[in-house]
């Protein structure tokens, strides 16, 4: 392996399930003999991220990717394969690997529901063993950075969820870990608060180096935090390189809009296929190898009717939504 | 780790004084068994001359009142407890921490026993005066109760947390527990004294570890054993602290490899 922070090679977790079919019948039989069946939810995956890299894990609900980042934070023992984060095995759990590691659910509290955050962050001092001094600076940055002020002397149960997502993040960073794990970092929270969760993991990483790998649903975190993702589908993964060449190597085609006075009226579909029409807006889809000569073309023969123009990589979701469909794309060079 | 304690500490007591009446509630619930037992068994003893064996009524009076003490002190409701932290996936992140989960449940446990422990006095100082208890306790049995009742409850916590531990294979504990609990009622002497269950009862009870949770340190509170039984009586109950602790790193260590972090 590699000196990488997070080392991890064909990792496996199988889990085994219960399963019954509906009715008071079914319901009995499964007192007596229980139908079990194996769900390989990580089957296989191997990769590295380097000191400082802030990653996006893509993939679907239930392609592992939740289970990957538990596997890695340590909660969870694999059934096969190795991982290494900092050079710790994870599901050891030693005490000085879980004093520079965090793993932020988006959807999971860890603070008690009772108390103000403000004693929450003492008590997890002491359990971290954090310095007065660096205690301090460390809330300090946090409060700034996340405008905590009025937030931590109320008990937590009296915090919005966006309020409580903020404080949460704040006891996960206490320890000033070296490497973050976030689950859903921004779920459930309104755009504005997204885009502060956003801003803060990004100057987090900036200020502090740490290392940071990010599964959410929503692409804006991803296209705004990671300019490497890895995407996984049924516990496998698919891809493993640089955002922007996911679009390149996943959507063979481009899409050009074009903005004409009379566009309601034109019809451009030789040029390429006509996805949308929004008034004078009309947009095509247009293989990615002839797309500029497409653009000349429409250009040249348009002449004065046209009021813009612009090529693009078709939109980041609609790339990943084609990788979710199944098709394999491999690891970049 | 003293620090990481008093820290906890400080926690729990915050969170704590945010319940103050269910705990009061909670506590006069736990009072609410034995007094009925002990009305029960006053009015047996009074239906045979005033006397069950070698309790009568004001021995009876005593035990209760020393039972509810030790009860007070050394329950724990943790596989309860454990069963909804696993479930809700409460215990992921403190899987995660480094420090053990246990020392949570440990000082929730005696910021809960601090809470309660006053007005629990004061209801067994009333009972007591209402019953006209008799405790035949010598300073010596008295000197003996600390070590008992600190056996007993660290018994019960650690035999909870086995049990507690079961919720890794079946993620619902609440039927084991309620199974313990049920054992525990008939043989940690709560029906009727140690002394008093018919012969292969007793034989069991001594047997099993449910008596030296509770009975042996009421017992010893209300004098109802001589010193040299009582010390032979904590050196059993030592045993079997030491035995429920060995047996709770190995279900431990196993149990969490089964750990799904269901809910989290």
């Amino acid at each position: 392996m590699t000196d990488a922070v997070v080392e991890v090679r064909d990792l496996r977790k199988t889990f085994r399930v219960t399963e019954r079919q509906e009715g008071l019948a079914a319901t009995l039989r499964s007192f007596v003999r229980r139908q079990r069946r194996d769900i390989n939810a990580v089957a296989g995956i191997t990769f590295g991220i380097e000191a400082g890299e802030v990653v996006g894990f893509l993939g679907p609900n239930g392609a592992g990717k939740t289970t990957t980042l538990k596997m890695l934070s340590g909660l969870l023992y694999p059934t096969g394969g190795e991982a290494r984060v900092l050079g710790f095995v994870p599901w050891r759990r030693e005490n000085a690997y879980l004093q520079q590691m965090t793993l932020l659910m988006g959807n999971r509290t860890q603070l008690v529901w009772d108390i103000p955050a403000a004693d929450s962050f003492r008590v997890l001092q002491e359990i971290y063993r954090v310095p007065e001094d660096s205690f301090r600076k460390t809330v300090g940055e946090l409060t700034e950075l996340l405008e905590l002020q009025e937030l931590v002397h109320k008990p937590v149960r009296n915090l919005s969820l966006g309020e409580r997502m903020k404080v949460e993040f704040a006891a996960g960073l206490i320890q000033s870990p070296r490497v973050a794990f976030l689950d859903e970092p921004t779920i459930g929270l309104d755009i504005s608060m997204q885009v502060r969760i956003r801003r803060f993991v990004a100057e987090y990483n900036r200020r502090t180096g740490a290392t940071i790998l990010l599964t959410s649903h929503y692409m804006d975190d991803v296209v705004a935090l990671c300019k490497r993702v890895i995407v996984i589908h049924h516990g496998q993964l698919l891809y493993d390189g640089p955002l922007a060449d996911l679009a390149e190597r996943m959507a063979p085609f481009k899409v050009i809009v074009a903005t004409l006075h009379d566009g309601a009226a034109a019809d451009l579909s030789v040029y390429g296929t006509v996805v949308a029409r929004d008034e004078g807006r009309i947009t095509l889809k247009v293989d990615r190898q002839i797309a500029p000569e497409r653009a000349a073309r429409l250009v040249n023969d348009l002449g004065d009717r046209l009021t813009d123009i612009s090529v693009e990589d078709p939109p980041i979701e609609e790339v990943i939504d084609r990788v979710f469909s199944g098709e394999r794309v491999g690891t970049a060079p | 780790m003293i620090d990481v304690y008093r820290a906890l500490f400080v926690g729990q007591i915050q969170a704590a004084s945010q319940y103050r009446v269910q705990s009061i509630l909670w506590m006069l619930f736990a009072v609410i068994r034995p007094v009925i037992f002990l009305a029960a068994w006053v009015a047996v003893a009074g239906a045979q001359g005033g006397r069950v064996g070698s309790y009568d009524v004001r021995d009876f009076a005593a035990y209760y009142v020393a039972l509810s003490l030790v009860a007070n002190l050394a329950t724990s409701w943790n596989s309860y407890e454990f069963e909804f932290e696993i479930r809700m996936g409460r215990l992921s992140p403190k899987l995660l921490r480094p420090l053990h989960p246990i020392h949570y449940a440990v000082v929730e446990n005696i910021v809960w026993k601090m809470t309660t422990i006053i007005p629990m006095l004061v209801v067994l100082g009333f009972i007591a005066a209402t019953f006209d208890a008799r405790f035949r306790s010598t300073p010596a049995h008295l000197a003996l109760f600390v070590p008992s009742v600190v056996l007993g409850a660290a018994l019960a916590f650690l035999a909870g947390w086995v049990v507690a531990t079961t919720a890794f294979w079946t993620t619902r504990v609440h039927a084991v527990a309620t199974l313990w609990d049920r054992a525990a009622f008939i043989f940690a002497g709560q029906i009727a004294p140690l002394a008093l269950l018919p012969g292969p009862l007793q034989t069991i009870a001594l047997v099993l570890p449910f008596g030296y949770m509770l009975g042996v340190p009421a017992e010893i509170l209300q004098g109802a054993v001589d010193v040299p039984t009582a010390i032979l009586l904590i050196a059993v109950q030592a045993v079997w602290v030491g035995i429920f602790y060995a047996l709770l790193q190995v279900v431990w260590r196993v149990g969490v490899r089964q750990y799904t972090g269901v809910g989290a």
